[in-house]
């Protein structure tokens, strides 16, 4: 009987992964081969970029100041604090940040497109557009998808900058690490490579969060109670694939900068 | 210049929404399809404009397939169909005069046009398309959720017509509407058919409306054609559930009007 469940388990669950992908590459379609799309996805990146700002920023700063707290108390036991600033900051940049952006936009702007979405659709609005001759996914899900995967992008950048900065201020007011100290140790850990991979990675969890988002929202059925379902099949579907794609990425990265500095010969 | 429905048959799971149905709509024709509840008349509209795919079975608009034409074919007969939904379905983030020129932004209406609208010309057929459903100017930049229901219904019907389309598609277009606006809906869907030869395709529950405007009534049960005959054919039925819809819209007449008058008079009254 468990055999049967987990078999039923997985089957929905590519069943959906198929279904996701399918979505994505049918927006990229459209994407790619529509034109004027440019003005409404700038319009979406400011947007989704200027409703998050607050939230990243905040959670950035904090989260900063969490990891100086806890790298301190460890790295007191062994004499090593000097080390402080590129431990903390290669953590944020390789995990800590990607992930915390993902998710935080996962829950306020991937909320929000599957509500908006999902509302639009039951309420026959995206019919609607389709029968004035217009493609829903290239008026409604194209500006969306794009406008979050590039927001993704630039709420990162923002988010490790306030974040090393709030982790600086902690390390020198609470853990007597001073500035400069805390900025030199950086480059001992983290290197292009390795913002390099921060950057892919927000950029896979910014497109997961905005293809599981849209499609569920674009796929909505049932009146409210199917928006309700939509919003909340989304944000689990994202947190659940986020975490797979941490994964997958990580390694790749790790097996990438293997090779690079095998066939180089070069210290990444 | 016509719809043609051939052997439709759709399902939505286990469940059969259309049967074998099969009709034909000629052109400046008004036809009502009546029945009860998730009887698929709904269904039956969109699978017209190409938003629903039959599981078997073939719809002809002007003689060409729905169910088989690439998606730049489908959107040139989408401009030719214009359809009223059950709700509004109004773009909120655009105003009243955004939502009603959306279709005539489009590129398959600017290539019917040889040029694109100036903003001036698009606000003029606004107005005017407004107007045929007693709505003023003053809504223009209003957005729809600052409207009331009613209100909405009509934006969204005068949205419809905006891009003056050869077939009109109504899922229950005066559901909440006033009966003073009621009244002017099916007026304006009369003078459409008689004087602009527009076919009109009208989901309704109100066979009131039915009896008064439409050429033929169509009335779907259990997922097949029940009757698709005249108004004049209809009335004589004997089939039980189109005399339950009769006698439900002479409910309002007193018993003894109801056993001494025929029914056409009761409906002209």
């Amino acid at each position: 009987m468990i055999t049967r469940f987990m078999e039923k388990t997985l089957l929905k669950l590519l069943h959906e992964l198929g279904g996701v992908f399918v979505f994505y590459f049918q927006v990229m379609q459209t994407f790619f081969t529509t034109r004027g799309n440019l003005q409404p996805i700038l319009g979406q990146v400011a947007s989704v970029t200027i409703r998050s700002l607050s939230t990243v920023i905040f959670a950035g700063v904090f989260v900063g100041a969490i990891l100086v707290l806890q790298f301190n108390l460890i790295l007191q036991k062994y004499d090593a604090q000097s080390l402080l600033g590129g431990l903390n900051t290669s953590t944020v940049v390789r995990e800590v940040g990607p992930m915390i952006i993902s998710f935080l936009l996962a829950g306020k702007i991937g909320a929000f497109t599957a509500a908006e979405l999902g509302t639009m659709k039951v309420t026959e609005q995206i019919e609607a557009i389709e029968c004035l001759g217009t493609n829903p996914l290239q008026y409604l899900v194209v500006p969306r998808l794009i406008g979050i995967i590039l927001s993704s992008f630039f709420l990162l950048i923002i988010g490790l900058i306030v974040s090393i900065a709030g982790s600086m201020f902690v390390a020198s007011f609470l853990c007597g690490i001073n500035f400069l100290e805390f900025a030199n140790s950086i480059p001992r850990f983290t290197s292009l490579w390795t913002l390099s991979g921060g950057m892919l990675k927000s950029l896979v969890y910014g497109s997961i969060v905005a293809t599981v988002s849209c499609h569920k929202g674009f796929n909505a059925t049932g009146g409210a109670r199917g928006v309700g379902r939509a919003v909340t099949l989304a944000a689990v579907y994202t947190n659940f694939y986020i975490l797979i794609a941490n994964f997958m990425t990580s390694r790749f990265l790790d097996f990438s900068h293997e090779m690079i500095e095998l066939l180089l010969g070069v210290n990444l | 210049m016509s719809i043609v429905f051939e052997n439709i048959t759709k399902s939505f799971g286990p469940k059969r929404v259309l049967n074998n149905v099969s009709f034909t709509v000629t052109q400046g024709e008004i036809l009502f399809i009546l029945g009860k509840s998730g009887m698929g008349k709904s269904v039956t509209l969109k699978h017209i404009v190409g938003i629903l795919k039959p599981d078997s079975g073939k719809v002809f608009v002007d003689h060409q397939d729905v169910t088989s034409l690439t998606a730049n074919a489908l959107a040139q007969i989408r401009r030719k169909c214009g359809m009223v939904f059950q709700h509004p379905a109004l773009l909120d983030s655009l105003s009243i005069l955004e939502n009603v020129a959306f279709g005539l932004k489009t590129p398959q209406y600017v290539l019917s046009h040889s040029r694109p609208l100036s903003p001036k010309e698009i606000q003029d057929v606004v107005v005017q398309k407004l107007a045929l459903v007693n709505l003023g100017p003053e809504v223009l930049y209003q957005n729809p959720p600052e409207l009331s229901y009613g209100m909405q219904k009509r934006v969204s019907l005068a949205r419809t017509l905006a891009p003056d389309p050869s077939y009109l598609l109504f899922d229950e277009p005066t559901t909440g509407l006033d009966p003073i606006t009621t009244n002017a809906v099916n007026d304006l869907i009369f003078d459409l058919s008689r004087k602009l030869k527009v076919t009109s395709i009208v989901v309704s529950h109100d066979m009131a409306c039915a009896l008064k405007i439409a050429d033929k009534i169509l009335v779907l049960d259990q997922a097949q054609v029940l009757a698709h005959a005249s108004v004049a054919d209809i009335k004589c039925s004997k089939e039980t559930l189109i005399q339950e819809f009769l006698a439900e819209t002479l409910s309002w007449l007193p018993p003894e009007a109801r056993i001494t008058e025929p029914v056409e008079d009761k409906i002209q009254k």
